[in-house]
């Protein structure tokens, strides 16, 4: 399940997000469990791994405040940073250079246009790390159709970043089998020579467990949805709308607002707020589609939700409200694109898109306005939403790796996961000062060259605890943390949160096609009735068997919520 | 192809005198064969010596490949060991079970269907296409003018179908300039990049305007073989310029056109990739998929790799009976088709 809308939206650095406020919860709540199901034919390691065989492994907890956020998390939220910080008050968290002067191959997947290699943002990050980064750059969009051709050859990168919406299939058997077990150097307090990743929350951690051992470093996020309905401000009060409150007024409201003529549309693919508004269950990470619900696990695909949620898409295709770039999906082009040309009033991405747009806009249009609006409820009112993973993210070493790039890699992540308010962020967030950003009256701002090449490379390479820094844009800030506050209080979670758990291999393939699917039923080429039978088939092919390992699952580690 | 006159003619001339220094040789039928193999091997080394990197490549890229053909057979995981080859050692037998899977599954065949559907539409649609171009560019005299037409009509092959289908969209999409000339003056619903109905038109436009001006070559290589004094003499008995075109020109591309016509059945299979994947969800996997997206979709996409090498296993063996039925065919019609016995 690949949200593309929210890969098309560049999810740029810092901004997804997870608050140390909820960390250790997943981890409190079960039963020792390692390898839950036991009854898979290869005896390799699927299941999850929780509790007591996670406290072994885990990395140690270490708080780093460097600055106090002008917005603490709360329900989920990211902490938000509003103010900032003089280059002269700039903290120092990586006294040391960890690196070896050692190379390093990274793939990892790329919203936009990758910049040239030897850039000097590039430069100067692997000179402060003192690591030699080659960047293999893959389109994020189509990340899912590159990654397991690569996992599957015999010679992979050292380091892999894989987002949790790509771990479909065989992949996370890929993981078990190709990546190296991060334990050694950083479980309990040997994480501590690398005092940046001892500040991550250790819920984030617990998703880095593959296969019994600690494989990632993860990219810690709140785990209030991270695809946020967003409109034109701007447009919507030149022309004097309201923002829509329920999905029909949503409707009535697209029709009035699409004139095709002067090539506007209203909306672009809405399937995922829709999924929101409709209360379905995450679709991001395999482990999210089930819940307990009257004592009996269901999936997603089962519920009455899910159908209402497609429906109620189709009928704003039927309806022309979508601009027709969108129903040709894939190539049809980037979503953002059509929202910041004006072609489209309402799209849905992730929320980082916001600053993403903003920023890129300031340099041009100065009257361009954006916000997300509120998830509102299947008949208008407060919706119920349901928590995304604490980190979906991840970033693997290869099993091939020598010690010393391990190490490197370490430095590398120990580097990036800097917190806001040191040198170490600055660099990695905003690049060379006078070259990718210049300080105009206190605050930072970046150049054209830093849009273009502070963006997408030592993203995933490690992360803080979930947070938004835009000093440059204090109101986007308080506008994403704030947004995430106001979901977060409608946020419950499902019963496998906070775990990674691998399917056993055989199943592992049954729902691999109900995207496809959906992206179908929407676009009115196929019928609801097509969906109940794909349940129906997937049922009978396995559904209810692995409903019922799951099951053996929950009943082994206790539920998340 | 491989015996060009030069060579030839040298070995011809040497063949005589080896022929009397093996004594006997003519009496003894039984050895002659053998014989003529050792004396075409000397005569030809230097030919077979050049052919060894193609045949290299050929082995090492398309014959070895093919024993891994076997995972069909298997119930496949990579992951089993660090080596995917090793793991091919130590995946389960499963026998057929791939091949049930896949005929009882509607996806497969849908994807058989699109793709002889979009076979059939390229080969009377697209096929003549580079054969009239040929003829067009072969009567154009000035060779300035003939030089650009070429180059116009080569270039669109080195666009990557992502551009194509970038440039389809601009023009034919519902917010391209068709569909948005149409709405100024009142007409609404232009949209032929989202019309299932009419994709496998559009698939075959596509390929029509990115690769039927390359496709031109091989038709004009074979028309300046043409000797002019063949037109000269035709002419000079008074025959007009369709005469000439019906007993000059088609005849000497017939052999040319035979071949890729055999050529072209016996990839009967293959019809597009990338193009039939980028439009995938522009139509809908039912009016998309073809055999080669469907394979790819299943084994690389979805990891679910002894499944996908079935399929490709199924498409490898009806295109061999493709090749072969194609060839005889054109054998019947008297043309020399792929190869002879």
């Amino acid at each position: 399940m690949t949200p593309n809308a929210a890969s098309a939206s560049a999810p740029s650095r810092r901004s997804f997000l997870a608050s140390t406020a909820v960390a250790a919860v997943a981890v409190g709540g079960g039963m020792p469990l390692l390898a839950a199901c036991g009854g898979s034919q290869e005896g390799r390691k699927d299941g999850t791994t929780s509790g007591k065989d996670a406290q072994k492994i885990l990395p140690a907890f270490v708080a780093s405040s460097v600055v106090a956020p002008d917005i603490p998390a709360k329900n989920g939220s990211s902490a938000g940073f509003t103010k900032a910080i003089a280059t002269a008050d700039l903290k120092t968290s990586v006294p040391k250079k960890l690196g070896s002067g050692g190379k390093l191959t990274i793939l990892s997947p790329f919203w936009g246009t990758p910049p040239k290699g030897d850039n000097p943002y590039y430069t100067a990050m692997n000179e402060a790390i003192g690591v030699e980064v080659t960047w293999q750059n893959q389109d994020g969009v189509t990340y899912d159709q590159k990654l397991g051709a690569v996992l599957a050859g015999s010679n992979i990168p050292d380091v892999v970043v894989v987002p949790g919406w790509n771990l479909m299939g065989r992949i996370p058997s890929a993981i078990n089998a190709k990546f190296a077990d991060l334990g050694p150097y950083l479980s309990g307090d040997k994480v501590k020579d690398y005092p940046n990743l001892a500040a991550v929350p250790t819920e984030a951690w617990q998703r880095g467990i593959f296969g019994g051992q600690l494989r990632a470093v993860p990219f810690p996020a709140p785990y209030v949805t991270d695809i946020a309905p967003m409109y034109r401000r701007d447009l919507f009060k030149k022309k004097g709308y309201s923002v829509p409150k329920s999905p029909d007024e949503f409707l009535s409201w697209a029709k009035e607002a699409t004139d095709a003529k002067s090539k506007v549309w209203a909306c672009d693919d809405m399937k995922w707020t829709a999924f929101n508004i409709f209360s379905v269950y995450p679709g991001s990470d395999k482990a999210l589609w089930w819940n307990l619900r009257d004592g009996k696990l269901v999936n997603r695909i089962e519920t009455e939700e899910y159908l209402e949620a497609l429906e109620w898409t189709r009928k704003l295709y039927a309806a022309n409200v979508v601009h027709p770039d969108a129903v040709s999906g894939k190539a049809g082009g980037d979503a953002r694109n059509r929202f910041t040309a004006g072609q489209v009033l309402v799209y849905n991405g992730n929320i980082s898109g916001w600053w993403g747009s903003v920023s890129e806009q300031a340099t041009q249009k100065s009257d361009f306005d954006m916000a997300a609006f509120d998830i509102f409820g299947p008949d208008g009112g407060a919706p119920t939403l349901w928590a995304v993973q604490p980190a979906n993210i991840f970033t693997f070493v290869s099993k091939t790796a020598s010690e010393q790039q391990i190490k490197d890699f370490l430095a590398l992540c120990n580097y990036c996961a800097a917190p806001y308010g040191t040198k170490e962020f600055m660099l990695t967030a905003y690049g060379v000062e006078g070259t990718d950003y210049t300080i105009k009256n206190g605050l930072p701002s970046k150049t054209e060259q830093g849009v273009n090449e502070v963006n997408g490379a030592y993203d995933y390479t490690g992360n803080p605890a979930p947070y938004v820094a835009y000093p440059d844009f204090p109101d986007v800030t308080r506008g994403i943390v704030e947004w995430q506050q106001r979901m977060g209080a409608f946020t419950k979670k499902t019963s496998f949160f906070g775990l990674t758990i691998t399917e056993p291999s055989r199943w592992s393939n049954l729902a691999d096609n109900f995207e496809q699917l959906e992206d179908d039923v929407v676009r009115g080429r196929k019928k609801i009735s097509d969906v109940q039978q794909a349940v129906s088939d997937w049922k009978s092919k396995g559904g209810d068997g692995l409903r019922d390992w799951y099951q053996k699952l929950l009943d082994d580690t206790g539920s998340a919520n | 192809m491989s015996h060009s006159t030069v060579p030839r003619s040298r070995s011809e001339a040497k063949t005589p005198e080896k022929t009397p220094a093996a004594p006997g040789g003519e009496k003894q039928p039984g050895r002659s064969g053998k014989l003529r193999f050792g004396l075409r091997f000397r005569r030809d080394r230097t030919l077979l010596l050049m052919t060894v990197p193609a045949v290299l490549l050929v082995l090492v890229f398309n014959y070895i490949p093919i024993l891994g053909n076997v995972v069909a057979f298997q119930d496949y995981d990579p992951y089993l060991s660090e080596n995917g080859f090793v793991a091919i050692l130590e995946s389960p037998w499963i026998g057929f079970e791939q091949f049930e899977r896949i005929f009882a599954d509607a996806a497969f065949w849908h994807a058989v269907q699109n793709t002889f559907v979009f076979f059939f539409l390229q080969l009377v649609l697209y096929f003549p296409i580079p054969i009239l171009l040929a003829l067009l560019i072969n009567s154009v005299v000035r060779p300035r003018v003939r030089a650009i037409a070429q180059a116009v009509m080569y270039l669109p092959h080195f666009f990557s179908w992502v551009l194509v289908v970038t440039v389809f969209m601009q023009i034919f999409g519902g917010a391209g300039i068709i569909a948005q000339t149409l709405r100024q003056h009142g007409y609404e619903g232009f949209d032929l990049m989202t019309n299932p109905e009419l994709f496998k038109y559009l698939v075959t436009f596509e390929t029509i305007w990115k690769d039927a001006g390359w496709g031109i070559i091989v038709f004009l290589a074979a028309l300046s073989s043409v000797s002019n004094d063949l037109y000269e003499a035709a002419a000079m008995d008074g025959a007009g310029r369709w005469r000439r075109m019906w007993h000059i020109t088609l005849p000497a591309l017939r052999p040319v056109i035979a071949l890729l016509l055999v050529l072209r059945v016996g990839d009967a299979l293959t019809v597009g990739f990338e193009q039939f994947l980028l439009q995938r969800q522009a139509v809908g996997v039912d009016a998309s998929d073809v055999l080669d997206t469907y394979v790819w979709w299943n084994g690389i996409r979805n990891q679910d790799f002894s499944y996908a090498a079935a399929a490709g296993l199924i498409k490898g063996v009806v295109g061999l009976a493709l090749v072969l039925t194609a060839n005889k065919v054109a054998h019947l019609m008297g043309e020399q088709g792929v190869y002879k016995k």
